[in-house]
């Protein structure tokens, strides 16, 4: 008798511990979706938080609020995903301040708020994001060395006034400054879209002669290289480009008709969005963020390696890699569970 | 005319307030807490600043031409105002910078008016070109997004007085300054300019000075639309208003008002932001998957610009065929 209850009731203990699986319902917002980044980013989300519930036997509850929004648009998804009960929010957020009062208010509400990609200073949000800066710099240096530190360079930048850009910048420029004999002769912006970095590339490849070097970043590389092969200019310059397949592709191409020609690709992984979501979790989970580890320009950055570099040695072994994949799929990489419970105490 | 046909006809915005309402009922259907006080709130305030900007739009569609430089006006304004304050500004201070906000949208707004009106050059290309003017200068005041604002202004934008959000009040503020200026003798020439020109030219309005008018009254609208804005968002953004042009001009469609001008309003105008706003909300509670999500906004947003056009060719071809 004794033994049936004593089964009995371990029965149901156990059952009570299966039955209450934790079960989070997770908001994402995005604010744009013209770019294959975005989509990729929105992606690895979703493949992510499948990944989390098999690993750690929770549920994940995913709602998107995935459209093309002007700030008070996004300001809406917030809102409206608030309205919806989630239990965190993860945002790529479109302006580095003007979402700061609604994400507060989510934080007052008791929702953990990721922001990812790009850092903002809303109180109580943790941002996970990459070296933006360190990015440039990585790029400017790859560049200084491989024109021997000397040579005129043009820059074709993206967003002005755009954060990521600037940060870019700040880090090309620290790079720069070390090599007198780099000339910029020239700087505009493609605005990290291909076809005006296409354009804008045609016309300085048009008015600036002896270019060695191109300083470029992702969004816009491809672009660039075609209106290189196009113009082929005399000396054909070398230039930064983009992880992305297309590009690769291209290189591979510039390689093969200029022998001297060299590159690197970046990586700018749109798994930052999966990585938000594991350090979510981890947060949810009853997680503190171990605060040594926060910087970045608001102190509450939690900074993802920039997964890799792929320079003239590596190009053979990714352009198989990536042999049958569309030109618009970009190399990614993302941080696993255990280093998102690394930023934790 | 049928007595309905001529309801419709003098209150344009009686179709879109039924799109209104019946997108007002799908989304009550999908969000139970719709009606609560703070959804309310939180609804109107996204709400506000395009609508200001949507009254704006509609005047000088009206009077026949059409503002492309709305959202670079209100990049220009929200740089200017929140680089005239700080955030420990007193009252004075930030009625100050409001007025100095003010003045500038108007003098944009004159600068459109000019090229229009006296040179005589084509609304859509002209103020094509002053947006980047203004998103120029805008770009120049305030290279990097920053910049911040009192609190107690922000914290004012969200606020209730007697219960009612102050979003609301901005609302009733903007549609009785529409009715209060239709009233005016520049307001009866709006219609009059936007409909028949060379009619209103005879029967002695000064055509141009109207036309000039309205754009300048676009510039100050644009103006309130960014002040609005930035105690929404409480900081400044050279591209801030980027997006909001043509989400006006959409708007003023959907609220009735006929791109040729002469016939329509500005209570349409903001009925159409109301609807373009709880479509997003629809979609959200609706759960369609993110992929969908564009796709569907734009079809709904189609479906209600192509609503009473198809209404008004149903009801034509009845009468044609009797």
């Amino acid at each position: 008798m004794s033994r049936i209850r004593l089964i009995i009731l371990s029965l149901t203990l156990g059952l009570l511990s299966f039955g209450v699986a934790q079960s989070y319902t997770i908001g994402v917002s995005n604010n744009f979706v013209g770019s294959e980044w975005r989509t990729l980013m929105v992606q690895g989300i979703e493949e992510t938080a499948a990944q989390i519930e098999e690993e750690m036997g929770i549920e994940i509850d995913l709602i998107f609020e995935n459209a093309t929004v002007d700030v008070q648009g996004q300001i809406q998804q917030i809102q409206n995903l608030l309205n919806r009960g989630v239990d965190a929010i993860i945002i790529n957020p479109g302006d580095v301040q003007a979402l700061d009062i609604a994400l507060e208010e989510a934080v007052d509400e008791g929702v953990v708020v990721i922001a990812v990609d790009q850092a903002i200073g809303a109180e109580g949000v943790y941002n996970v994001v990459i070296d933006q800066k360190e990015w440039g710099r990585q790029n400017a240096q790859w560049l200084a060395d491989a024109l021997g530190g000397e040579g005129d360079i043009i820059i074709i930048e993206g967003g002005v006034g755009a954060p990521a850009n600037e940060d870019r910048m700040e880090g090309v420029e620290e790079v720069l400054a070390q090599y007198p004999d780099i000339n910029v002769v020239g700087r505009e912006s493609g605005n990290w879209d291909q076809a005006t970095g296409q354009r804008v590339a045609s016309d300085m490849l048009a008015s600036i002669p002896n270019i060695d070097g191109i300083l470029t970043q992702d969004g816009m590389a491809q672009g660039i290289l075609n209106a290189l092969l196009a113009a082929q200019p005399e000396p054909f310059p070398i230039m930064t480009g983009e992880a992305y397949a297309g590009y690769l592709r291209l290189w591979d191409q510039a390689r093969q008709q200029h022998p001297g020609f060299e590159s690197v690709a970046v990586v700018n992984p749109p798994g930052i969005g999966a990585s938000g979501l594991r350090v979510a979790i981890e947060l949810l989970e009853g997680g503190q963020v171990d605060e040594s580890q926060l910087t970045g320009p608001y102190g509450n950055s939690l900074i993802v390696p920039i997964p890799y570099n792929i320079t003239s040695d590596e190009l053979d072994e990714f352009l198989e890699e990536y042999a049958d994949a569309p030109d618009t799929q970009a190399m990614d990489g993302q941080i696993t569970q255990e280093q998102a419970a690394s930023f934790m105490q | 005319m049928s007595r309905l046909g001529i309801l419709l006809r003098n209150h344009t915005w009686l179709v879109p307030l039924l799109l209104l309402a019946i997108a007002v009922g799908v989304n009550v259907y999908l969000q139970d807490n719709f009606f609560m006080q703070r959804v309310l709130n939180g609804n109107l305030r996204v709400m506000l600043p395009l609508m200001i900007l949507a009254v704006g739009q509609a005047i000088v569609i009206l009077a026949g031409g059409i503002d492309l430089s709305v959202g670079a006006m209100v990049s220009l304004v929200n740089t200017v105002f929140v680089t005239l304050i700080s955030a420990d500004s007193g009252g004075l201070e930030l009625a100050g910078a409001m007025l100095v906000g003010v003045g500038v949208g108007a003098l944009a707004g004159a600068v459109n008016g000019l090229c229009v009106a006296v040179l005589r050059l084509q609304p859509i290309v002209t103020t094509y070109a002053t947006s980047f003017i203004f998103a120029g200068l805008a770009l120049a005041i305030l290279p990097r997004p920053g910049g911040s604002v009192p609190r107690d202004l922000t914290r004012f934008y969200r606020d209730y007085i007697l219960e009612v959000p102050v979003a609301a009040y901005g609302i009733a503020l903007l549609i009785i300054l529409w009715l209060l200026l239709r009233r005016t003798r520049f307001g009866h020439h709006l219609y009059a300019v936007g409909g028949n020109d060379e009619a209103a030219r005879a029967s002695g309005v000064r055509v141009g000075l109207v036309r000039f008018g309205s754009y300048v009254a676009t510039g100050v609208f644009s103006a309130l639309a960014a002040i609005a804005l930035t105690m929404s968002i409480g900081s400044g953004n050279a591209r801030i208003g980027d997006d909001m042009t043509l989400s006006s001009i959409v708007a003023v469609v959907l609220g009735g008002t006929r791109l040729a001008g002469g016939r329509g309003g500005a209570i349409g105008a903001v009925i159409g932001v109301a609807i373009l706003s709880i479509i997003r909300n629809i979609i959200s509670f609706a759960g369609i998957p993110s992929w969908y999500q564009t796709l569907v906004d734009a079809l709904i947003i189609l479906a209600a610009l192509a609503g009473p056009g198809l209404v008004y060719l149903i009801r034509r071809q009845r009468n044609d065929g009797n």
